[in-house]
């Protein structure tokens, strides 16, 4: 509660927030919102590439798609991308770091390491090489983004577990009989769980950026879903006339990538107590 | 009266790596300790930081595995076991940290942390848990609706009966404190110090209370024990270790607490405590001490029998007398 | 008869905030004659952290000082602090291990206080730091200039930090409760120290301490504070033999070297911002009467430099009270 008080008092952060939440809006409301729900795999070729008006607010493709409905539309595929991947490289993320953080010895040294080799091949080729060696997709973009993703969660878990491991109530709890997983889950987890929200706060932004670049480059997302990097990627071969093809999706991609990157830094703000105590 | 918790020839290493290469020695941060804390009373334990007394308190409550030396308990020896186990068997003694806000999870309500320990204790019964919280909390002088609060929102001094509620719902036979008083303002620190004595009496408990401050052991324990870089230097009842301290560190130590009357006696103990990592040769007290002749460098004293129960490591303390 | 050094005369501080103004301190009055020790006691919330930072002109934002003044030599430092007071005043902060920049050279962040507020050149400046290093007794003074703070102990740090609130000549030493953190041996030695210091150049001492023993080896007077007001004040030895206020009273009984019985302090200390009408002490007072919560009672004189704050001071206390 005070963490969102705080975010309301941060302008910036408030405005990441509002960016997020009305994507989320947007998302799953995203049938009724769009002025023609089903130009998401419909074409129609005698409108192609019609400039913004009345009608197409956003203009039209070179499938003659209303842009504007396949933003709204591209909306829910980013979000569920997003998710996923962030859900899927908390899941490999969070426990690997408890464990490595928790015990000290060998094993979390090799899993410390296998974590900085993974953090230093830039995460871009990685997914590339993984989505060519799969299979391109969206599915496998998918795959690669969340083999990627993971260590940047193991790295602030252990970090958070190696802190509160030496704090004094962990001792006290060990003092009075506490089993390992007790401590771990019941305590050193919900300690931690700011900085792993601020992660993935974070993260959803750079998979949405990272999603949309693997689109442009053909290993995301396939035609004729109304993916925003596959858009800004078909429209290349129509600049600079049709200067809205893909002017629209990009701004979606900027301001969703923003706000989620705003938020994420009022969080982490919020979430650090001396900085919290220096502003007031 | 019968001895409840007792160690004889205790050390413990702290820091040491065995690593695949290299084997990195550490500090022995506690060495060859004896002791014996009879049931009932408040057994003081005094020095300086870096004395190792809070070492030793872990080393007998379990926290801390000993590298050498027996640890008994009512009898039964309870020692060369690891943590998890070590804790298991000594239930019947608890610990109080020295900063009671920080021992509690700041995330969790004051009543769900004292249930915790309940629950891990095998009480499982919400009735009965809250029952006896409340009861515990009565005990140590809270206003049971303090249990919806979150430590960050209790003063210093409820943070303190907090931390003693949570460790006597276990129904500890010993309870060690470590630095009970610090930090606290007088008035305080009075109200903590006697409700202290009433829980032992209601409960029938065991103290072993480390500190640093000289005026509360003098007033609170029963015997005490002199801790210098690891080793204890003298022991005794509190009445005669205080009013003929033999030890010259005893001395040094108890010369040097501010009194109200303002007055300074004794000798000034010059320079700052070695470090563990450079222990002197023989009486480690040497470098510092006054009376020191060369046999001090050479041969280490063992506690020996000054008057009855009250033993001093000293080569020199009837040359001090 | 020269001036005080430091008279501060019905100081009121205030503190504004969303939870509405705390009364922080009220009326508050002292003097410290030319070398002269004065002792600021009370327990936490008492104010003498803030009435400490009045003087050394360093409050907080957000506070205020409607009434009163603060005259160090005579000139009022509350409208000008800047112009009368800067590099006049040493400081020795209550934590030494907290106190110095670990990645400076501990000669070099003296110098650089030196070269702000005292006159004469680097050299000069120099052989000033290794006399006033020789003075507290840092071992081997020429080189201590050299060394980083992490390379002295507890007890040299604060001899270091005593040199550096020394450098510019201060008319005035002000001490926050400098041997809290440190072991008993190392106090003992650091309020000798302080104690020949005094003697030796006619030091004068504002020293802020929660401890009535620490109190009695350095100071001459004190000044008793309970929740922002001044409850008693006068010699040190007269006022922990004979204390007159009952919170003075029941304080000192407190101490374990005194109690007959551990006894306490029924209630607790006011929050600022919810400070009790009339005598602060009142709601707590075993000797309180429907006029205490009526009016603050004013400070008495009582002969000997003595002065108490409450119209009961020869009324003896409750058996009960004090059991």
């Amino acid at each position: 509660m005070t963490a969102l008080r705080h975010i309301f008092r941060d302008p910036v952060a408030a405005f990441g927030l509002l960016v997020v939440l009305f994507a989320v809006f947007v998302a799953i409301f995203a049938p009724w919102l769009a002025p023609y729900p089903d130009d998401a795999f419909e074409s129609h070729l005698l409108q192609r590439l019609r400039p913004p008006s009345m009608e197409f607010p956003f203009g039209t493709d070179n499938l003659g798609r209303d842009i504007l409905s396949r933003v709204i539309l591209g909306t829910r595929n980013a979000l569920v991308v997003a998710v996923s991947v962030v859900l899927a490289s908390m899941l490999i993320g969070v426990p690997l770091g408890l464990a490595a953080g928790w015990k000290e010895g060998w094993m979390s040294e090799v899993l410390m390491r296998v974590t900085d080799v993974f953090l230093a091949v830039p995460q871009l080729i990685l997914a590339l090489a993984l989505g060519q060696l799969i299979a391109p997709g969206i599915g496998a973009a998918m795959v690669a983004l969340a083999l990627t993703y993971w260590p940047f969660f193991a790295r602030t878990v252990f970090a958070e577990t190696r802190r509160l491991r030496g704090a004094l109530f962990v001792d006290a709890l060990a003092g009075i009989g506490a089993s390992p997983a007790r401590i771990l889950f019941l305590h050193v987890l919900p300690n931690a769980a700011p900085a792993i929200l601020v992660r993935a706060t974070i993260g959803m932004g750079f998979t949405i950026l990272t999603a949309a670049i693997l689109g442009f480059l053909g290993v995301g997302a396939a035609p004729p879903s109304p993916d925003w990097g596959l858009a800004v990627s078909e429209a290349r071969q129509h600049l600079p006339e049709a200067w809205w093809f893909p002017t629209f999706p990009g701004l979606a991609i900027l301001l969703l990538v923003l706000g989620f990157n705003l938020l994420g830094d009022g969080l982490r703000d919020a979430a650090d107590p001396r900085l919290r105590r220096s502003r007031r | 009266m019968p001895e409840i918790l007792g160690a004889s020839g205790l050390s413990v290493e702290l820091g040491a790596r065995r690593g695949l290469l290299r084997h990195r020695p550490g500090v022995r941060a506690v060495d060859g300790v004896e002791l014996s804390v009879r049931e009932g009373e408040t057994f003081g334990i005094v020095g300086e930081s870096g004395c190792g007394k809070t070492t030793l308190a872990r080393a007998l409550l379990g926290l801390q595995r000993e590298s050498g030396g027996e640890i008994r308990l009512e009898g039964r020896s309870v020692s060369g076991l690891a943590p998890r186990e070590a804790r298991r068997v000594r239930e019947a003694v608890q610990y109080v940290h020295q900063d009671p806000g920080a021992a509690l999870d700041p995330w969790w309500r004051v009543g769900a942390t004292l249930a915790e320990g309940l629950s891990i204790h095998g009480i499982p019964g919400r009735a009965e848990q809250q029952a006896r919280i409340a009861e515990t909390l009565a005990a140590v002088g809270l206003d049971p609706a303090l249990a919806e609060r979150y430590p960050h929102e209790l003063s210093g001094g409820q943070q303190r009966r907090v931390g003693l509620a949570r460790i006597l719902l276990l129904r500890p036979k010993v309870v060690i404190l470590d630095e009970p008083t610090a930090g606290l303002d007088l008035s305080v620190q009075a109200a903590v110090l006697r409700l202290l004595r009433d829980l032992r009496a209601r409960f029938g408990l065991t103290y072993i209370f480390i500190s640093h401050d000289l005026s509360v052991v003098r007033r609170v324990c029963d015997r005490v024990a002199v801790m210098y870089l690891g080793r204890v230097v003298e022991q005794g009842p509190a009445e005669t270790l205080f009013a003929a301290p033999g030890h010259p560190y005893t001395r040094a130590l108890l010369a040097a607490a501010p009194r109200l009357d303002g007055t300074q006696t004794g000798p000034a103990l010059p320079g700052d405590p070695p470090s563990l990592r450079a222990v002197p040769s023989g009486c480690r007290f040497h470098p510092r001490c006054g009376l020191a002749t060369p046999d001090c460098a050479a041969r280490d004293p063992a506690l020996e029998d000054a008057a009855p129960g009250h033993r001093i490591a000293c080569l020199r303390w009837r040359d001090a007398a | 008869m020269s001036i005080p050094v430091l008279q501060v005369q019905g100081l009121d501080v205030e503190l504004r905030s969303e939870r509405g103004v705390a009364r922080i301190l009220q009326d508050v009055t002292f003097t410290i004659p030319r070398g002269g020790t004065v002792g600021i006691v009370g327990e936490s919330g008492c104010g003498k952290s803030t009435l400490l930072r009045a003087v050394l002109g360093i409050l907080p934002k957000g506070a205020e000082t409607p009434r009163g003044a603060i005259l160090f030599d005579g000139q009022d430092i509350l409208t000008d602090h800047a112009a009368s007071a800067r590099g006049r005043i040493g400081f020795v902060p209550q934590d030494p291990y907290l106190s110095l920049n670990p990645v400076f050279r501990a000669g070099d962040q003296i110098l650089e206080i030196m070269r702000r507020h005292a006159p004469g050149s680097r050299a000069d400046h120099k052989r000033k730091i290794v006399e006033l290093f020789r003075a507290v007794q840092l071992p081997d003074p020429e080189g201590a200039l050299r060394k980083y703070p992490h390379q002295f102990s507890g007890g040299q740090r604060q001899r270091l930090l005593i040199a550096a609130a020394l450098a510019c000549d201060p008319a005035l030493v002000v001490a926050d409760e400098p041997t809290t953190a440190l072991d008993v041996t190392t106090q003992r030695e650091i309020l000798a120290l302080l104690r020949r210091l005094v003697a030796e150049r006619g030091l004068s001492l504002l020293f802020v301490t929660h401890d009535f023993g620490v109190l009695a080896s350095v100071c001459q007077e004190v000044t008793v504070l309970y929740a922002g007001r001044v409850a008693e004040s006068g010699p040190v030895r007269a006022v922990l033999d004979t204390p007159r206020h009952p919170y003075t009273r029941m304080l000192l009984a407190c101490h374990p070297d005194r109690a007959a019985d551990l006894a306490g302090i029924p209630g607790t200390v006011p929050a600022a911002t919810a400070q009790p009408s009339g005598c602060r002490f009142h709601p707590r007072c075993p000797l309180a009467q429907p006029s205490c919560a009526a009016a603050a009672p004013p400070m008495q004189a009582l002969g000997e430099g003595r002065a108490v704050a409450c119209p009961w001071y020869e009324t003896p206390l409750p058996e009960t009270a004090l059991a």
